[in-house]
């Protein structure tokens, strides 16, 4: 299991993100993603080192090609990481909601 | 109201190819030499794969003329833009741009519309894009056969 830190950190670069949703329909194969993007296969093949790394790509071997699958269920630390914080919105939205005097329109 | 030029194709890729291919790799199909700023001075064009990202070309001498900014991108169902090309930002029409999944491929279909903004010349170029449009989409289309 990641870190959401280690994932975030994978999420945090545009074609890295480009490359999930380009797998997020079916797996694919480096050569097929260095056709749709305009990204060169060492700089590819190193955006997939970091997706499977942070756990969020697996690679299939097919003959003597990797096919890369999504694994969604790598997002899942991260998933409740931003959850964590919703929760605690709610917990501020409650508390305030008890507490009629802390209202911010009263203000000090 | 002019009414929108609404062009549909059916490509053989699936959407995430079309759409990559539609945006991303604008430079590997679009007719740059006829349908561009510079025309044969034209040496790339390119779009920015995001929200806010310019839609452009580079002519020979290093200089990029913007063409429009795309508004929504939504990979792979969706890219609009306002589009300008040549002329000035306030000019700006509108083109969307959805990939729908279909039993031979992805249907790509094109709707370019707010020909107001243009004036007196609304009408004219409506006529050209609507010529236009179809030449383009006919090499992209082209490009995504091809397999490259």
């Amino acid at each position: 299991m990641r870190a959401p830190a280690q994932i975030l950190d994978a999420l945090s670069d545009p074609t890295r993100r480009r490359i999930l949703e380009l797998i997020r329909g079916r797996a694919r194969s480096v050569s097929e993603v260095v056709r749709m993007l305009p990204v060169s296969q060492p700089a590819v093949s190193q955006h997939l080192r970091v997706l499977r790394e942070a756990g969020l790509v697996r690679a299939e071997k097919k003959g003597r090609s990797r096919i890369y699958h999504l694994r969604a269920q790598g997002l899942e630390p991260l998933g409740r990481y931003v959850a964590s914080f919703w929760e605690g919105a709610l917990d501020a939205y409650r508390a305030s909601f008890d507490d009629p005097h802390d209202r911010e329109e009263e203000g000090p | 109201m002019i009414e929108p030029v609404v062009k549909e194709v059916t490509v053989p890729a699936d959407p995430e190819a079309a759409f990559a291919r539609f945006t991303e790799g604008l430079d590997l199909w679009w007719p740059r030499g006829t349908h561009s700023v510079s025309e044969a001075e034209c040496a790339s064009v390119g779009m920015e794969g995001r929200e806010g990202g310019a839609i452009f070309e580079v002519d020979r001498s290093g200089t990029r003329h913007v063409w429009g900014t795309i508004r929504e991108w939504i990979p792979p169902r969706v890219v609009s833009f306002t589009w300008h090309p040549g002329r000035a930002p306030d000019t700006r029409q509108t083109v969307l741009v959805t990939f729908e999944a279909a039993e031979e491929g992805t249907r790509v279909r094109l709707e370019h519309r707010g020909w107001e903004a243009l004036g007196d010349e609304a009408r004219a170029t409506r006529d050209e894009y609507d010529t236009g449009w179809t030449g383009v989409l006919a090499d992209y289309t082209r490009s995504l056969m091809a397999g490259v």
